[in-house]
């Protein structure tokens, strides 16, 4: 069981708190200090990553036990990885591997949500997460002539996502995502019809069996069609892909990288020129999954030296949310002529979740709705006329949340300037 | 172990049923204690309902903050303060500041930053809450212990809301001591056998002039974060001596002249801990650092009001290190190095780093006293670690300890601690007997009483004050429901 390999980290937790808050250092006003959702909305220590932590050495201890209370414990997390930032501002120890563990364990116990059942049962039957016919996914692209790459020879795939393909809402994020790739003369092409989920939600969910299925279809996909890089619009397609792929030994020597990231570097190189103005003030909400989550998978075998020191041969490296991708969306905004910028309280790697993560968009959309107002009165007290995101479950999320803010992708903005 | 139907329904009533839990999984998350239930109270009427239920049926009860430490009673109410967690009043021409249980000193230290205050944020760590009493990194100018509370609202082990001091008789919380009836000397929130029974729901903690910035500007991603600009008129800077009498007398003279912002005999461990992110990077820079360290030393910041007022403070320390043969660790004197002291250390989420990250857990003996004698005392007990250090039972820190002065005097704390791996068997055991010998060891030297447990033994020593208390608490919880160590943490 993958759990007992983090019974050292488990014991590890002291019960400090920090993890409910985000970096001391970076406590800037009583309003904005929180980090994690699940204890800001719900209280009980359960529902913070200690709280989380202990009922996982407890169960190491005494065996695995459900009660109704443990599972809305397990349902009601994003595992957005925040309180894991935050404690390993401080401690060397994993957070979010033994809380995923928890989650997995618990899906192999038969300890289900339905609404999460049928999310996966969508993936299982129709590879989407959302729900639509597999044979529309592709529609958003209609008469847009884009390349499908499971057929033609390209560069780049352009992986649309769940959201983005069966969402009409989405689609002008993937159609201005496939017009700019367009102008900047990018030899791209996308799955269509043909395009499969990545399994990143199905992860998150506890579905690791399901998530490894989908991972090993799309790789089987992407290495057939030869393409070297991978482009993505969603924080949760990029995490699956960059991160997930390479723990689980699948992703090879897979280019994976985000819209925001693929765009900064053609403004860098001068193939897109953001020229037109935007006269717009806005804030940078950082999607959990690009930003803390995002940043590369650390493979590391090894075992404590003996003593009473809390060392590794060979050392171990954590990984703590400080290689997240924070500037590239950030230069793209700053790349947009007239545009201002303004930052929140929480940001970068303790940004606040925006509700969507870990299936609680599905099992529980009052708490997710919760989250994202919480964010959206974050962006209000900077003084911005919009909140910037950069995937489609924030804005999703946001726009829900019923709030007079506008709500943008940053491919939305990028669109408007060139 | 849990309620009947009936009593628990009384409990629900008062909160509602989202705020009380009784499913005994649950309780691993409160340090594995198997609590009858956790209650989660939203204001002092309900804290004060669940209290006289607990009376009425003679059930213990224990409050937490944020919960880092206490002791617990199996089978009692966990009251569980986070959803008091609001700042009520910063009262900036009065210097204090009214709080909530659940707000941490890291949230109230943002917002008295903002005004020019700020307050004694003890040594557990920011992430503690701002009402703990105690002592702290800043205790050289913003004092400790129970000076820094004053007026008080006290939910009584009884049930009755009591206002001590100022509160009592104007409504206003400006004075612990009165006009009003004074609590000062049972209303300690500390640890056992300090603590006061039944439950704070509201303080007034005094402030103090900030001379540093309103917010740091820092940047950087964590677990590193560097000052961007260090303030002008602020210093940070670590001496070591050759003897600890030579460190004792700068500390002294540092204290007499009011020179220092925050005066804290670090040993270079907690130093090393501070400025790196992890644990092997932690061995190499103490490594280093324990080469080039004379001896004994401490850990101190300067802050000026102006350029003159820094300009003579820096000049009266340069005298006080030179008058000791003091040496500066150069490694701290690295702008990058500085800086990150800076904001640990004032900012206060210094003590993580120091304590919990390289061993995984620690035991400690914090002693108040006479800074010239526990100093004495703790070399002793320094160097008694060492065989421990040398079996790999607990983490090697060179056998240090580490105090400061309070209020610029001779009063001080005193603390020393063995880390180790919690789940060593043989590392816990072998650290509880060396604290039992070197506790027994202070009052057989006559070094001190260590108070923070309740020994008989000390007791009969010092005029049976456990006595003496004892009664104090049965006056006060007659229904014996809110045990000794049933304050604050």
């Amino acid at each position: 069981m993958g759990l007992e390999k983090y019974q050292g980290d488990l014991a590890m937790c002291h019960r400090c708190s920090a993890c409910k808050f985000i970096p001391m250092q970076k406590v800037a006003n009583k309003e904005f200090s929180y980090v994690c959702p699940s204890i800001a909305r719900y209280d009980f220590h359960i529902y913070s990553g200690g709280g989380r932590l202990h009922v996982a050495k407890a169960a190491l201890q005494k065996g695995f036990q459900y009660s109704d209370r443990i599972l809305d414990m397990v349902k009601n997390c994003q595992m957005c990885g925040a309180c894991g930032v935050s404690c390993n501002y401080a401690m060397d120890m994993e957070v979010m591997e033994p809380i995923q563990e928890y989650r997995i364990q618990s899906v192999k116990d038969g300890h289900t949500v339905p609404a999460l059942d049928k999310a996966v049962e969508m993936m299982r039957k129709g590879n989407n997460m959302v729900p639509g016919a597999a044979a529309k996914r592709g529609d958003w692209a209609k008469g847009l002539n884009i390349k499908d790459f499971t057929k033609e020879k390209v560069d780049v795939i352009y992986h649309v996502g769940c959201l983005t393909s069966f969402n009409k809402d989405m689609w002008k994020l993937a159609q201005g995502t496939a017009g700019l790739l367009r102008k900047a003369g990018v030899n791209f092409g996308i799955g269509g019809a043909s395009e499969l989920c990545c399994g990143g939600r199905a992860y998150q969910m506890g579905y690791e069996e399901d998530f490894l299925k989908q991972a090993k279809k799309n790789m089987a996909q992407i290495k057939k069609s030869g393409a070297k890089t991978l482009v993505t619009g969603c924080a949760d397609g990029y995490h699956a892909f960059k991160v997930l792929y390479d723990k689980y030994n699948l992703k090879g020597d897979l280019e994976v990288l985000h819209t925001s990231e693929y765009f900064a570097r053609l403004i860098k190189k001068g193939k897109l020129k953001p020229v037109k103005k935007v006269d717009l003030t806005v804030t940078y909400h950082d999607p959990c999954r690009l930003g803390r989550l995002g940043e590369p998978w650390i493979h590391w075998e090894g075992k404590k030296l003996p003593g009473g020191n809390f060392v590794f041969d060979p050392p171990k490296t954590y990984r703590r949310g400080t290689h997240g991708v924070y500037d590239p969306p950030r230069d793209v905004l700053k790349s947009i002529p007239g545009l201002k910028l303004t930052e929140m309280t929480r940001i970068k790697e303790y940004a606040w979740c925006c509700g969507a993560g870990g299936g609680v968009n599905e099992s529980n959309p009052d708490f997710a709705a919760w989250t994202a107002r919480e964010r959206i009165k974050e962006a209000s007290s900077t003084g911005a006329e919009a909140i910037v995101t950069a995937c489609p479950w924030c804005e999703k999320s946001f726009k829900e949340a019923n709030s007079n803010l506008k709500v943008y992708d940053i491919v939305e903005l990028l669109e408007k300037a060139v | 172990m849990t309620f009947n139907k009936d009593i628990y329904k009384e409990f629900e009533d008062v909160v509602g049923a989202e705020n009380i839990c009784d499913d005994p999984l649950i309780m691993a998350a409160y340090k594995d204690n198997p609590f009858a239930a956790v209650i989660m109270p939203k204001n002092t009427a309900e804290v004060s309902a669940i209290v006289k239920l607990c009376n009425k049926h003679k059930i213990i009860f224990r409050p937490i903050c944020t919960g880092w430490t206490g002791l617990f009673v199996p089978g009692s109410l966990l009251i569980d303060l986070r959803r008091m967690n609001h700042i009520i009043e910063i009262n900036e021409k009065n210097m204090y500041a009214v709080v909530e249980p659940y707000v941490i000193s890291a949230e109230l230290q943002a917002e008295t930053f903002k005004r020019g205050l700020h307050f004694c944020v003890k040594g557990a760590g920011s992430n503690c809450a701002a009402i703990l009493r105690g002592h702290g990194h800043l205790d050289e100018t913003t004092s400790g212990d129970d000076r820094n509370h004053l007026a008080v609202e006290w939910v009584s082990p009884e049930g009755d809301i009591v206002h001590s001091g100022s509160l009592g008789s104007s409504g206003e919380w400006f004075s612990g001591d009165g006009p009003g009836i004074s609590l000062r000397s049972i209303l300690t929130s500390a640890v056992p056998p300090g603590a006061s029974p039944g439950i704070f729901t509201k303080a007034a903690v005094k402030l103090y002039h900030w001379p540093g910035p309103t917010a740091y500007s820092l940047q950087g991603q964590s677990p590193r974060y560097t000052l961007k600009d260090k303030p002008a008129y602020m210093m940070a800077r670590y001496f070591s001596f050759s003897t600890v009498e030579e460190m004792f007398n700068a500390e002294i003279k540092i204290g007499e002249s009011e020179i220092a912002l925050e005066h804290m005999g670090f040993n270079p461990a907690m130093v090393a801990g501070n400025i790196t992110t992890c644990n092997e990077e932690f061995f190499e820079v103490f490594g280093r650092m324990a080469k080039q360290v004379k001896g004994p030393g401490f850990f101190i910041i300067i802050a000026g009001t102006s350029a003159e007022d820094f300009a003579y403070k820096k000049k009266v320390l340069d005298k006080i290190i030179a008058d000791n043969n003091g040496e500066s660790l150069k490694m701290v004197e690295d702008p990058e190095i500085e800086g990150i002291l800076l904001i640990q250390c004032t900012r206060i989420s210094a003590s993580i780093r120091e304590t919990f990250r390289s061993g995984g857990t620690f035991k400690s003996i914090p002693i108040m006293g006479q800074r010239d004698l526990t100093i004495k005392w703790a070399t002793g007990a320094g160097e008694a670690k060492m065989p421990l250090i040398k079996k790999g039972l607990i983490l090697d820190d060179g056998g240090g300890f580490f105090g400061w002065g309070v209020e610029q005097g001779h009063l001080g704390k005193t603390e020393i601690f063995c880390a180790f791996n919690p789940t060593n068997q043989e590392a816990m055991d072998a650290v509880n007997q060396w604290r039992e010998d070197q506790k027994a060891r202070a009052v057989r030297e006559f070094y001190f009483a260590e108070t923070m447990d309740n020994s008989e033994e000390v007791s009969k020593k010092l005029c049976n004050y456990l006595e003496w208390w004892h009664k104090i608490h049965k006056a006060l919880d007659p229904n014996d429901v809110s045990p000794e160590a049933g304050s604050l943490v």
